[in-house]
């Protein structure tokens, strides 16, 4: 940057800031104010972060097809079409041709065509393009891993064609939280620059950008002109906060500064209830996950692994350090995504069993070892109480595990790095409604220094599962592979899941029109208020 | 001393201290465990894709090298652009760095008009119930963490009586002027204000002690000046330097100090940024804002000393 430019750009945040501070303009009458988390990450879809982001990056922007999120429940949602009317899958499934929605406008008035797709679909994936987005292919492999090559076919025909079938490929269409494969305005990207969509998101959604102030506040407005009338948003605007601390945000939903708020504690649910606020909770695809070490001393023989999974009480950890704001979880496929099967168990809460089969694999005294935690991040409530119930269940059976807590990203990288030595378990939340995040948790090549297969389970046989799963022409075939996968899993015993946390919301009395599907993100187009 | 070589001489003398508070801020941002090349270009990342952006952004070269050239952009007014939101760091941390200074603003003058009046409530009257009173609420003042107090506050005078907003700078969906940003200013302005008025108080208080019991005081009382007289005349007077440089002193603290009560009362300042920064490991970020804590820091160290200098009655 040159000298000149910083200083006018120093000059211009100056100004900015005391315009803003001095005389922000009162915004339209059906205002909802919703605070969430943590602040938002960047607006650009390629580039975005976080669910909480991807919250408001999917009411801007928009692909190709789209899951609906205006029906509750616990049902996978349904994929539907979106910027693409309808859509044709080749016999051999390597092909998508969609057939693009006519009279679409980008919010700028840039026509939505497929010139318009290939210009994002290269932004996306073509190092070689003006606009290509360099953090795209790090945050986006879940996406465009099995991508060959794309053609315009005409005017309103745009084909994608993969090199393997993916009987995920349109479902991971619709999600986001690493990046988003979401379509921006040509134009406004020529315009402002690639970097300047983060003050510019131009898209085609339900909703239109209105402002942001980083740490602050980030609004967004009903777009009038969008293409489907049942979702032409009901309230004029949103106002999104991102407040960390949770008291602060109780609070400021009690006192009537916001109108809703995302996780608040369980602790707080019965006094919100009794202050008249509405608790609005469902199922979502977040499971938490047990990586047990298989290269620890203790931890290599399945046998400790079994009982370490055996000795978890997962039904009144749900219900009393949960508070009933989860499920337990068994297994490694989570509510929500595919494959799950409630009725599943890789093991049965059995403490007098663990002990057993510790005895028979050398401990009947037990042994000590240590869990790697994290306080965690996003909608992670209280997971150094998780923390001290394993530890205690785990005591129960001669497993004698201290914690050591830290904070997110330094977690994340040692979790890249691989469990240390002398630790047997660690954990964090993870869980999507597609099975990609398998790829970066169970396989050989999420082996360190790749993240996430931390407790190094080595075994090509997920690999070849996992990637048949992924080229199924069927539900049902897709089901059946990671079910095999799930089995050899539980057997192993190198990953167990202990519950499935509920996404919860608190919202003022007058707020209504709020569906929670079971997804990390929501569908905020119903939402009004009184 | 003349009053402008002096404030020339302190400034010429912050400087080596600004250097090297970019070195420490360097420094320490580089013991933050991890790989920024990671954090960038994600987990699914190719090695070759992390090795190729390393050495784009020198983060392959000697760590010297890796400072002067960061310190050479910073000389020029480029502190960096935000890793999580691609934006130029001055253009997102320069309102926040406003919005602190106006919560600094008030917590000092807040922290100036009640360690003042409590020591001058007090000190004339060593040991008399009010003096025992002063001093009692001052030891509470200053042993109560600023998180808890924060929290008790929100819930006693913003929740349950209704008297204050919760959270923010202004109402978020119909800003008001001046007097909106007073009343949500009132609870984290007190709140970080209250071990400083403490200490101010205790400092300013012992400080008049001393000076009401020189020969000099008694020599004005004996000559028949009224009590009161005294006490402003020449108690005040000569308390005054001690108690700029104990204020000053709070401007840097008050700058640290708001760190916590932003997050708590969710004010969109240095602090509260410096939070989310750390959170989503956006070094540019941290850098920038640790930047401007420790400036803010020297500086009003710098004006605490130029202060005490100009009041000192010595220099007539």
């Amino acid at each position: 940057m040159t000298r000149v430019s910083s200083l006018r750009m120093l000059l211009k945040g100056t100004v900015t800031g005391l315009a803003l501070s001095l005389a922000a303009p009162a915004l339209a009458e059906t205002t909802i104010v919703m605070a969430v988390e943590a602040d938002f990450s960047r607006m650009n879809p390629a580039a975005s972060r976080t669910w909480n982001t991807f919250k408001v990056v999917r009411h801007i922007f928009e692909s190709f097809v789209e899951e609906d999120l205006t029906k509750g429940g616990d049902a996978v949602p349904e994929i539907v079409p979106a910027l693409a009317e309808s859509w044709e899958i080749s016999e051999d499934g390597k092909s998508y041709t969609f057939h693009l929605r006519k009279g679409v406008t980008f919010h700028d008035g840039t026509p939505w065509n497929a010139e318009a797709a290939k210009f994002n679909l290269d932004r996306m994936t073509n190092p070689e393009f003006e606009y290509f987005v360099p953090a795209s292919p790090g945050l986006m492999g879940w996406v465009w891993m099995d991508l060959v090559g794309y053609e315009v076919v005409d005017e309103y025909t745009f084909r994608i064609d993969l090199k393997q079938p993916n009987a995920e490929f349109l479902r991971r269409l619709t999600a986001g939280g690493s990046g988003a494969p979401r379509m921006v305005s040509p134009e406004a990207v020529k315009t402002y620059g690639n970097d300047g969509i983060e003050d510019h998101p131009i898209g085609t959604g339900p909703f239109k950008f209105v402002e942001r102030v980083v740490g602050e506040k980030l609004v967004i407005a009903r777009n009038d002109a969008y293409w489907n009338p049942e979702r032409i948003p009901k309230a004029d605007a949103i106002v999104l906060r991102g407040i960390p601390e949770v008291v602060t945000r109780e609070l400021a939903l009690m006192s009537g500064e916001v109108d809703m708020i995302g996780t608040p504690s369980p602790d707080s649910i019965e006094t919100l209830q009794a202050q008249g606020m509405q608790i609005v909770t469902g199922p979502s695809p977040m499971v938490y996950v047990l990586w047990l070490n298989t290269k620890d001393e203790h931890f290599d023989d399945a046998r400790v692994r079994k009982a370490a999974c055996m000795a978890i009480n997962r039904e009144d950890m749900a219900k009393y350090q949960r508070k009933g704001f989860a499920i337990p979880a068994w297994g490694i496929l989570n509510p929500g995504g595919p494959g799950y099967d409630p009725a599943f168990r890789d093991c049965d809460y059995d403490p007098e069993g663990a002990r057993a089969l510790l005895a028979e694999a050398g401990y009947p005294d037990g042994f000590e070892t240590r869990m790697d935690w994290t306080f965690g991040g996003g909608s992670d409530v209280n997971t150094k109480g998780d923390a001290e119930w394993l530890q205690r269940d785990l005591e129960k059976v001669g497993i004698r595990a201290s914690i050591e807590m830290f904070d997110n990203n330094t977690f994340w990288d040692m979790m890249s790095a691989g469990m240390r030595e002398g630790t047997g378990l660690t954990s964090a939340s993870w869980g999507e409604s597609t099975f990609a995040w398998l790829d970066q948790v169970v396989t050989t090549t999420a082996l360190p220094p790749s993240c996430c297969n931390s407790g190094y389970y080595d075994n090509p046989e997920i690999d070849r599962l996992l990637s048949e799963a992924r080229a199924s022409a069927t539900q049902e075939a897709l089901d059946g592979k990671l079910h095999e996968m799930r089995d050899i899993i539980a057997a192993d015993m190198p990953f167990t899941t202990y519950y499935a946390a509920n996404s919860v919301y608190a919202l003022a009395p007058n707020v209504s029109g709020f569906v929670l599907a079971p997804q990390h993100w929501v569908d905020l187009t119903g939402l009004t208020k009184e | 001393m003349n009053l402008t070589l002096f404030a020339l001489g302190r400034l010429l003398s912050a400087i080596p201290v600004l250097i090297g508070v970019t070195i420490v801020v360097f420094l320490s941002v580089q013991l933050v465990p991890g790989d920024i090349a990671l954090s960038i270009l994600g987990r699914m990342a190719s090695q070759e894709q992390l090795q190729a952006l390393r050495e784009t952004m020198g983060l392959d070269q000697p760590i010297v090298v890796q400072y002067l050239r960061w310190f050479g952009a910073l000389m020029q007014g480029d502190i960096g652009v935000s890793l999580a939101q691609q934006l130029p760091v001055a253009q997102i941390l320069v309102p926040k760095i406003w919005n602190s200074l106006i919560l600094m603003a008030g917590s000092l003058a807040l922290v100036l008009v009640f360690g003042f009046l409590l020591a001058v409530l007090s000190a004339p009257r060593f040991r008399s119930l009010t003096d025992r009173a002063v001093v009692a609420l001052t030891l509470v003042l200053a042993s109560l963490p600023v998180f808890w107090l924060g929290i008790v506050a929100l819930y006693l005078l913003a929740f349950k009586w209704k008297l204050f907003p919760i959270s923010g700078m202004y109402n978020i969906v119909s800003p008001g002027g001046f007097w909106d940003l007073i009343h949500h200013m009132v609870l984290p302005a007190s709140v970080t204000a209250a071990s400083s008025i403490a200490v101010v108080a205790r400092v300013t208080r012992s400080r008049m002690i001393d000076v009401l019991n020189e020969p000099y005081i008694l020599a004005a009382r004996a000559r028949g000046l009224r009590r009161r007289q005294v006490v402003l005349r020449h108690g005040v007077r000569n308390t005054l330097p001690t108690f700029a440089s104990i204020g000053g002193l709070q401007i840097g603290y008050l700058f640290g100090g708001v760190v916590f009560t932003e997050i708590i009362f969710n004010w969109p300042g240095v602090g509260l940024q410096l939070y989310d920064a750390i959170l989503a490991r956006d070094i540019p970020m941290i850098q920038g804002c640790v930047l401007v804590v420790a400036t803010v820091f020297v500086l009003g160290n710098m004006i605490s000393d130029i202060t005490v200098h100009a009041l000192d009655p010595r220099k007539g």
